[in-house]
């Protein structure tokens, strides 16, 4: 019966899906095709950079862009500083907002909506304005030049709109899933850790793109914050790449070609989860 | 006004545990409180002092000197200047057109994006992983690649346009040019997280009500309109909420890719208010623009989950 | 209807608002304790002598990279083995020169101490002068220390009577063209900017070269610099001396605007040049493409440099051209960079000895001779402009006409951004030359008297 059911859905949907294939295809080239221009950019001398007519594959083929990031503009250190910060106000972001998500969106609490409210306020703040006041903060704190500096305000901007994500994945989630771990004696943490969290992966997933790329390319408080290259990230590090005249396109495009490689091992680590996420409903169904 | 921001509940979640005695419910809530107040006070240490700051700051005579701010005197001339100035009404209607328009772009793409790759059952990891590149490039970068590529002399846009025999345009040469340009360059960078986010929704829904769909012989289409939509709801509005968020604090692509320019065609609010700031160091009337583009993003954002619930509302009525 | 809905959830409403009105009450004593720790360092005005030993110190520096790599660690080295007692720590700022302004303002604000020394653009002074943001150097330094300086830099350094920046090396606009292009067409250098346009179309019409001129017409602070130089040369100003009224809107600011807009609309600059900064124009030139290019001093070494350009060896520098019935050379627009002190510093005195080392004969001979900057000591200019190995834009430099930018005012950056914005609009065809000039005069008399 639900063999029949299966393929009958997938027929249905195959007709859906092909309506839509052609212009899916058209955005994953709309989507790829700057992708591959930065890429092969990131490999052509710098003259044939600006040649016009442009080359669509670099002529000579060249690593020099590569070794200028990393030999001369010391891009290592600053690609380990970005991977510090930015892993470790994510993991904060997560616990913090999963906890207060799971509270906001399961449980029965008085003033739910005007807590949201006042998270949604913190977050269209716009950052310029912000900077300067908690520059004030951070030297009077004796945090400029370190990591916390950019971490503690990482994660308190990034967590209202994680704990938004969270909440609204969570509050999907069949209630009975409570009931099994009451009934089985958890404690109401074990019962979000085991039974919940496991539900809710893709949305924990979303939240930790979303926060993992605010943090990675944030560029206004860590330039303002940290000004020893011992604790510049990467966005920083690239506005020191070529001088007030000079623009180096090639060395740019390839210090960010390695800058995206952290959010495909992100997708790699989450990818289980978030594919196992789909056949958890059958499953549970 | 409050009422508004509760998003609605997905049918899988009961509104509250009904019928159960008041002391496990307040047991319940205090443990809500326990689980949410570490969250509300790292972000409350960290946030309130800076926002209040320049809300304060926005509603004050600021003077700039080596010892910081001086705030002398409250007054509301920091926000008449701004009604008054040509500059911030533009950028205001700017702003607002572009983030209508590229939200409703995104919203579109992305569903489409996310439909496809819920179906997908090889190679999902490797999609979403390329999909995700272009939103985690650092954004002033990819204004620098769309930059390179519009470039009006040897860039490629122009060299595949002519090629084709549509003329060699300078893409950003002209205002609408400009901003169209700059749309492509929005839509390129965050369509893919839109789906995400939508993809994340499609996932956690319960298959049954598919199963039910399908049993009654419903079309793709129908299933969709019928049945996923309105579940997809709270999550769809989760990712328009984002995108407003975000494209009312557009910044990098017009900061790289005109200067602002054509003349100020492209001069967004966040972009006066960097001007106003950090060149003009008028931190004032700067800090005025900061706070109504947020009261301004805040009333959006409210107007928009009110409108979006109401016709949620009409739409289960009838 | 708001009313209603509002009723129903009154109590948590409530309580949010209560929530924020704690929170505020927190943060606005916050406030105040922030405005108290940092108002403890009130800018010195009286006093001559510095503070710190002049010769022991550890400094920091903070300068965006200049043209050539490595100048910033050359000069470093070379001021520590003068001064072996003085340990100077580099910070690289970054290359957006806004960026750059913002990143001090908001440190030298916030009180920080770090960093000591800052190289700055030469249009600061005003700005940062006015508020309280560099230490007024003049109040350390003697006037002999000034006049050694060459004319006009001093006073472009300097805010109501006090020099705040130390000028390090100077720039200005040059004519870079294509000699083997006009040596074919047996053209000459052009001296006024109708012969450069009328040269350009002949080179392009017998297929020589696809662009006649290049230069920087984007919206942003490089266009008030070309502006600045075709509205000198035309005979025309953008504000009366007192820096109270715009004098913009005159007939010899219409005659440069609607030659700037002809230059696009004759083809000998490519439309695209509207959306030009440095490094767009410097490419062009560099793939050869352009037969003739406005840009700074690092143009020079940039064209002949076989990785980055194709036109090695075919490149020559000229000042720029004038208007026809104008005296030639046409102006060139003051650039640079100077050196600032922070006003926090606590090493004043070592500040003051690395300011002064950087305006020394070694220093200079550093930045002219091995890394092609211009010199802004006038004697080291002079050595340079009569030693044939030094390079070409500085034997240039030495017969240019200089013209600043109008920036002894506080607020010129909102005029900048009134000129470059309404040129800008205006060529690219948005609006009339005339309706720009008139904006462009409403803008600057707006910006003059404080409003947005």
């Amino acid at each position: 019966m639900s063999a029949v059911i299966a393929a009958r859905r997938r027929h249905g949907w195959r007709r859906y899906v092909n309506g839509l294939s052609l212009a899916t295809l058209l955005t994953a080239l709309f989507i790829l095709l700057p992708l591959y221009w930065l890429l092969i950019s990131s490999f052509k001398t710098p003259v044939n950079v600006g040649s016009s007519p442009p080359q669509y594959f670099p002529n000579p083929l060249s690593t020099a862009n590569y070794t200028q990031a990393f030999v001369h503009y010391g891009f290592g250190t600053y690609f380990r500083n970005s991977v510090i910060v930015t892993v470790v106000a994510t993991a904060l972001v997560l616990v913090l907002g999963t906890l207060a998500g799971y509270g906001l969106g399961r449980l029965p609490m008085r003033g739910k909506s005007s807590v949201l409210l006042v998270l949604l306020m913190i977050s269209v703040f716009p950052e310029i304005a912000v900077v300067s006041p908690l520059y004030l903060l951070m030297r009077d704190l004796g945090w400029l030049d370190s990591y916390q500096a950019l971490i503690v305000p990482y994660t308190a901007f990034n967590l209202p709109f994680a704990i938004w994500i969270l909440r609204n994945y969570l509050l999907g989630i069949p209630k009975e899933m409570e009931e099994t771990g009451r009934l089985d004696g958890a404690s109401p943490l074990r019962t979000l850790w085991s039974i919940i969290l496991p539900q809710a992966l893709p949305g924990l997933f979303t939240a930790a793109v979303f926060t993992f790329t605010a943090c990675w390319t944030e560029f206004l408080m860590a330039l303002t914050f940290n000004s020893s290259n011992n604790y510049r990230t990467i966005p920083v590090g690239i506005a020191l790449f070529g001088s007030p005249n000079v623009v180096p396109y090639g060395t740019i495009f390839a210090a960010s070609a390695v800058a995206v490689i952290p959010i495909g091992v992100l997708v790699f680590i989450f990818r289980k989860s978030v594919v196992s996420g789909l056949t958890s409903g059958a499953v549970k169904g | 006004m409050s009422a508004s921001v509760t998003l609605e509940r997905p049918p899988g979640a009961p509104a509250a545990i009904v019928g159960r005695p008041d002391a496990h419910r307040r047991g319940l809530a205090r443990l809500g409180w326990g689980f949410t107040l570490p969250a509300l006070i790292f972000v409350g240490l960290v946030t309130i002092f800076p926002i209040v700051f320049s809300i304060v700051m926005s509603l004050s005579n600021v003077g700039l000197s080596a010892s910081g701010f001086a705030l002398n005197g409250f007054t509301l001339h920091n926000y008449d200047e701004l009604i008054h100035a040509g500059v911030w009404r533009y950028a205001l209607g700017f702003t607002v057109g572009y983030t209508v328009i590229t939200v409703m772009v995104e919203l579109i793409l992305g569903t489409a994006i996310a439909l496809v790759l819920q179906r997908l059952t090889r190679g999902r990891g490797l999609m979403m992983a390329l999909l995700l590149l272009p939103w985690s490039m650092i954004t002033v970068i990819s204004a620098e690649l769309w930059g390179y590529i519009y470039e009006g002399t040897y860039g490629v846009l122009q060299a595949i346009s002519g090629a084709i025999g549509l003329g060699r345009p300078v893409f950003l040469g002209t205002a609408n040019g400009a901003i169209v340009s700059m749309m492509v360059a929005d839509i390129w960078k965050t369509t893919p997280f839109v789906a995400i986010i939508v993809l994340a929704g499609l996932v956690m829904l319960p298959e049954d009500v598919y199963e039910a769909a399908e049993v009654d012989g419903a079309s793709g289409w129908s299933t969709f309109w019928r049945i996923t939509f309105p579940l997809l709801r709270p999550t769809l509005a989760l990712a328009v909420l984002f995108r407003i968020l975000q494209a009312f604090g557009l910044f990098d692509l017009p900061f790289v890719l005109t200067g602002g320019g054509p003349g100020t065609a492209t001069t967004s609010l966040a972009v006066l208010g960097y001007k106003v700031m950090f060149e003009d160091l008028e931190f004032g009337p700067g800090a005025a623009v900061a706070t109504s583009t947020a009261l301004l993003v805040l009333i959006g954002c409210m107007a928009f989950l009110r409108v979006f619930r109401a016709q949620a509302g009409s739409e289960e009525a009838a | 209807m708001r009313n209603t809905s509002d009723q129903k959830q009154r109590s948590p409403r409530r309580s949010g608002r209560n929530g924020v009105r704690v929170a505020a009450v927190a943060a606005a004593a916050a406030v105040t304790l922030a405005a108290c720790s940092s108002g403890s360092t009130p800018t010195s005005t009286s006093p001559k002598q510095p503070t710190g030993s002049a010769t022991s110190a550890s400094i920091t520096w903070s300068a965006s990279p200049i043209a050539q790599v490595g100048i910033r660690a050359a000069l470093i080295k070379a001021f520590e083995a003068a001064y072996p007692k003085i340990h100077v720590t580099l910070i690289s700022a970054p290359t957006n020169t806004d960026t750059n302004r913002a990143q001090l303002v908001t440190q030298i604000s916030g009180g920080s101490t770090s960093p000591d020394v800052f190289m700055g653009d030469v249009i600061w002074p005003a700005e940062f002068g006015a508020h309280g943001l560099a230490v007024p150097l003049s109040n350390y330094l003697p006037s002999s220390y000034w006049s050694k300086f060459a004319p006009g830099l001093v006073s472009g350094a300097s805010y109501n009577g006090k020099v705040y920046g130390s000028p390090l090396f100077e720039d200005q606009g040059f004519l870079y063209y294509r000699k083997d292009l006009l040596a074919k067409a047996h053209l000459p250098v052009p001296k006024t900017w109708e012969q450069l346009k009328s040269e350009s179309e002949t080179l392009q019409k017998d297929g020589l070269v696809k662009y006649g001129f290049v230069w920087e017409g984007n919206s942003y602070e490089g266009l008030t610099c070309d502006f600045m130089e075709y509205l000198t040369s035309a005979g025309g100003k953008v504000v009366n001396s007192s820096y109270t009224k715009a004098e913009i809107d005159s007939p010899a600011a219409l005659r440069a605007l609607t030659f700037m807009r002809s230059l696009i609309t004759s083809g000998v600059s490519p439309s695209a040049v509207t959306t030009f900064e440095e490094p767009q124009a410097m490419s062009v030139f560099d793939a050869g493409q352009a037969a003739f290019l406005r840009n700074w001093d690092y143009a020079w070494s940039n064209s002949q440099t076989p990785s980055d350009s194709k036109v090695v060896g075919k490149v020559g520098v000229a000042p720029l051209p004038t208007f026809a019935g104008q005296s030639y050379p046409g102006y060139s627009n003051i650039g640079g960079w100077n050196l600032y002190i922070n006003p926090h510093s606590t090493h004043l005195a070592a500040d003051l000895t690395f300011v002064k080392w950087m305006s020394s004969t070694t220093a200079q001979m550093i930045l002219g001779k091995t890394y092609s900057e211009i010199p802004t000591v006038e004697s080291v200019r002079k050595a340079l402009a009569a030693d044939p190995s030094a390079a070409p834009p500085i034997h240039v430099a030495a017969q240019t006409r200089l013209v600043p930018r109008p920036a002894g005012t506080p607020n010129y950056p909102k005029v900048s951004s009134a000129i470059y914005t309404n040129v800008n609009a205006a060529l690219s065809g948005s609006t009339s030359p005339s309706a720009a000039l008139a904006a462009a005069q409403s803008g600057i008399n707006t910006a003059l008297s404080g409003g947005l």
